[in-house]
């Protein structure tokens, strides 16, 4: 099914939760930096964070295609913190 | 590559495996119009104590019957893609204690080029590790100098001809498109078995964005014109995720969301979670949902049905441009060598297996993604 908005009023729309929700992460990442500035984890405490879920779970083969595919499929890209390849998408 | 990757690779490698992973990763791609079947090769080799080098070749072979994507009186096409890039990264060595010994730096270069479409890019980045390696901060930017031409449209009478930047009318063979980016990340320990992530990407580009070969319907003139979009555009995003392992059942619940916004007025929303179960000591499975929404750029049109919109300066029908959502649900499995009694180095070989299913509320229509992998460590 095809999802049809008006499309200045959508984008108002949009604009507006997305200031709200850049604010609402904003505000929860700071909460929770802040937080844990307390927390102080040592090395040898460290064992469940250097499982491999709990670093990166995904191979960067495996999300090196995901993003091109999602880059020539979707409108919003980046976010990922690489620089982009050929488009591959003509 | 994210450099926390890069320093996991290299702890690793350095305590658990050998000198070096190479990774083999095979991807089938299929939606109604387009299949895409992708071999790929990583390789990440230790560079004396503080240095490690990553190098990736792939290559794309794309079959497309075209209409799907928009573009019109083109014949069904293959072509492949050939991408190659090499990087570095560097722990730096100061004093024990000083800041700088808590500094990775490293830089990428990366090509690729298709018969109509390369895109050559550097990339830099810095991280740094910070409150007794409790916090991670980073920052990098890149270029990438991209050209597109109409080659695949070409014939002896004949062919495409773009309209680039600055031109008043459609007179050139191939176009340029420059990319700026820079992007910031960080990431915060919150407990033994909680860690959180935050990035702020910021990208600007200059140049020829439009596809040559998609056309735009003007069904009351019963004709189709080339779409035109602008040639400025810039694009942020924030993200944030937060990772936590259950001890109890050997779980991590990884959740995540990202909201993007640009100035064509595309605005998207884009939660995920993922969930990762251990079985036994060498296997994994995991599951992952991923929820995209976005609105449209502000000339999208499904078509203009009155020909004097035609007159307005971008026009566009490209499904990707328009207002749709989506969601990607997937399963994986991981298995070390050493669950099937492996030994030597074929033990910490790990054997992967996706299978992903992608729902596209547009005229993409819905994809299935498949994917096998195969990582060997070894020694040099």
């Amino acid at each position: 099914m095809r999802v049809v908005y008006t499309q200045s009023r959508r984008a108002r729309q949009e604009g507006c939760y997305g200031r709200a929700a850049v604010k609402s992460l904003v505000s929860v990442l700071f909460i929770a930096v802040m937080g844990s500035g307390c927390v102080t984890v040592k090395a040898h405490q460290r064992g469940n964070l250097a499982k491999r879920a709990m670093t990166e779970d995904r191979d960067v083969g495996e999300l090196r295609f995901s993003e091109h595919a999602r880059g020539s499929r979707e409108g919003a890209t980046g976010g990922t913190g690489q620089p982009g390849g050929g488009c591959g998408c003509n | 590559m994210r450099l926390q990757l890069v320093a996991a690779a290299l702890l690793v490698s350095a305590t658990a495996f050998a000198d070096g992973d190479l990774s083999m990763r095979g991807v089938y791609y299929k939606e109604r119009s387009t299949r895409v079947m992708s071999p790929m090769l990583d390789g990440l080799f230790e560079v004396g104590a503080r240095g490690l080098v990553n190098a990736h070749l792939l290559v794309d072979a794309i079959t497309s019957a075209s209409a799907g994507s928009g573009a019109v009186n083109t014949k069904p096409f293959t072509e492949q893609r050939y991408e190659a890039g090499l990087g570095y990264t560097q722990e730096l060595d100061g004093p024990k204690g000083s800041i700088i010994d808590r500094v990775r730096l490293g830089g990428e270069g990366r090509a690729s080029t298709e018969s109509d479409y390369r895109s050559y890019s550097i990339a830099a980045r810095a991280e740094a590790d910070l409150a007794q390696k409790n916090a991670t901060v980073g920052l990098g930017g890149s270029y990438s100098a991209d050209r597109a031409d109409a080659s695949g449209s070409q014939s002896p009478l004949g062919g495409i001809m773009l309209l680039c930047k600055g031109d008043t009318s459609a007179t050139s063979s191939s176009c340029p498109l420059d990319l700026y980016n820079v992007f910031a990340t960080a990431s915060q320990i919150a407990g033994k078995n909680t860690v959180l992530g935050a990035s702020y990407d910021l990208s600007y580009l200059d140049g020829y964005q439009s596809n040559p070969y998609r056309q735009v319907p003007v069904p009351a003139l019963a004709t189709f014109v080339p779409e035109r979009h602008p040639f400025y555009r810039t694009r942020q995003s924030v993200a944030g995720s937060v990772r936590h392992y259950v001890e109890k059942s050997q779980t991590t619940f990884i959740a995540a969301y990202r909201y993007y916004w640009d100035d064509w007025h595309i605005h998207a929303h884009t939660p995920e979670l993922r969930i990762v179960q251990e079985v036994g000591l060498h296997a994994d499975a995991s599951v992952r949902y991923r929820y995209y929404r976005q609105t449209a750029a502000f000339f999208w049109r499904e078509f203009y049905p009155d020909p004097t919109t035609l007159a307005q300066p971008y026009v566009t029908a490209d499904p990707k441009m328009g207002a749709f959502d989506g969601h990607v649900m997937e399963a994986k499995l991981g298995v070390f060598g050493e669950a099937f009694d492996l030994t030597g180095r074929w033990a910490g070989a790990r054997f992967e297996g996706i299978l992903e299913y992608v729902i596209q509320h547009n005229s993409f229509g819905n994809a299935v993604v498949a994917h096998v992998a195969l990582t060997l460590p070894f020694e040099y």
